[in-house]
């Protein structure tokens, strides 16, 4: 990483094109939470035998939340690994940039699934939690690799020192990606979650078209929230080095008067 | 040469960055928590009906997790002052009978999938002539957890329940 700053001209986060995907994030979020929580139906079936009504009823809504958020999670760390494995190759702050700002929104988005689910759990499975449940935890895995992944990029005191080890970290961390995906094919006797709904049709309707709208939101999201955040690290990155700038001058200073006396 | 390293204040350098080195050591020890969690807690590991039924002497005093579809036909009794439910599980054409105490499931209903956590008892449950299809084994789990493994069907008409053939 060199201390030339290309982007030495961005001033604040914002462009015209962000606050575009912003407000389309932001318009669509609302659309969503109408389709999910006003305009879909609860899942309710009825027993053929008893007549009696099953199904997870409102609980279902959440799904339109949880499916999404899980999603560009997936997304965001594999970002995170590519842009790490980028900047190994590249040793630039671009790669570097990428990666750290993807990695801080999947943790976001890693800490709502879990929250997401938990809540989820209890009306349907009977259990806010369950220790054990090899999907469940290889989701807070990745969300504890990620958090000290975020951890050890504050350990150090210059930036460019914590990148290196932070994309090896992130490079780590990626691999539990397809664990937690195929946990539920895998391992089918240690996990209440059931396995893939759309790789499998049976979904349908709206109840289809608010997922996939879902999803859609979730990605202007999270590429609205990386966006800034990468710019974020851009001009810590500018000030960092107008610090490092500033110290050398200072010394320089102090050098030059000591030898004039 | 020009000598032009910044000055710092090591004491406060080493301050500054031990918040986020600890946080990352904490961290660590939490993955393996969790690790050893996951593989060490064999108790969530569940047993279809059927292979239960198998091992029903080998695992005769030992709690373990079972996984069935509940049969129509619930009853609910009192067994030893304690409310309880009794029901037939099945996995395929084997079949089991159960008696849960405490309260079950919110979505608990014949037909969906539950996972149960209990003990083999050698006798039949109460009321077992009430129940439609019963096993009628002379033994039956005792349970005190239940939580339900929902299916992955979202499609209101046409989603199917599990269904075992009939003893």
């Amino acid at each position: 990483m060199t201390g030339n700053v290309q982007m030495a001209d961005l001033k604040n986060t914002s462009s015209k094109g962000s606050k575009i995907l912003g407000t389309s994030s932001l318009v669509g979020f609302a659309v969503l939470l109408v389709l999910a929580f006003f305009l879909t139906d609860p899942d309710i079936r009825f027993h053929p035998e008893t007549g009696e009504e099953f199904g997870q009823f409102d609980a279902v809504r959440l799904l339109y939340l949880h499916v999404p958020l899980i999603s560009v999670t997936y997304l965001a760390f594999i970002i995170c690994a590519i842009a790490s494995a980028g900047y190994l190759f590249r040793r630039t702050l671009w790669w570097d940039s990428l990666a750290h700002s993807s990695a801080e929104v999947g943790t976001l988005t890693c800490a709502l699934v879990l929250v997401t689910g938990s809540i989820w759990g209890r009306p349907v499975w009977n259990t806010w939690w369950e220790w054990g449940d090899v999907r469940i935890m290889s989701t807070l895995i990745l969300f504890l690799l990620f958090l000290g992944y975020l951890a050890l990029r504050r350990a150090f005191e210059s930036p460019q020192r914590a990148a290196r080890p932070a994309a090896v970290v992130a490079l780590i961390a990626v691999l539990d990606i397809p664990l937690i995906n195929r946990s539920v094919e895998w391992w089918g006797n240690r996990t209440l979650h059931q396995k893939s709904t759309l790789s499998e049709f049976k979904i349908e309707d709206l109840t289809l078209f608010t997922l996939m709208f879902g999803i859609l939101i979730s990605l202007l999201v999270m590429t609205w929230l990386i966006l800034h955040r990468f710019r974020i690290a851009w001009l810590e990155h500018v000030e960092f080095e107008q610090g490092v700038q500033a110290a050398i001058e200072e010394r320089r200073q102090i050098d030059s008067k000591e030898n004039q006396r | 040469m020009e000598e032009l390293t910044p000055r710092q204040d090591r004491i406060h350098k080493k301050n500054s960055k031990l918040l986020p080195k600890l946080a990352g050591v904490l961290l660590l020890i939490a993955v393996a928590i969790v690790l050893f969690k996951t593989l060490g807690n064999a108790s969530l590991f569940f047993y279809p009906v059927d292979e239960a039924v198998e091992k029903r002497v080998e695992l005769q005093d030992r709690r373990f997790r079972v996984i069935g579809v509940p049969q129509p036909g619930i009853v609910e009794t009192v067994l030893g002052g304690v409310q309880v439910i009794v029901f037939t599980l099945c996995e395929g054409d084997v079949f089991a009978d159960v008696v849960h105490e405490g309260d079950p499931a919110e979505l608990f209903n014949p037909g969906v999938p539950v996972v149960l956590q209990g003990v083999w008892i050698e006798n039949d449950p109460p009321d077992l002539e009430k129940l439609l299809n019963p096993a009628k084994d002379g033994w039956h789990i005792k349970t005190d957890s239940m939580v339900v493994k929902h299916d992955n069907d979202y499609r209101s008409d046409r989603a199917e329940l599990e269904s075992c053939d009939s003893g």
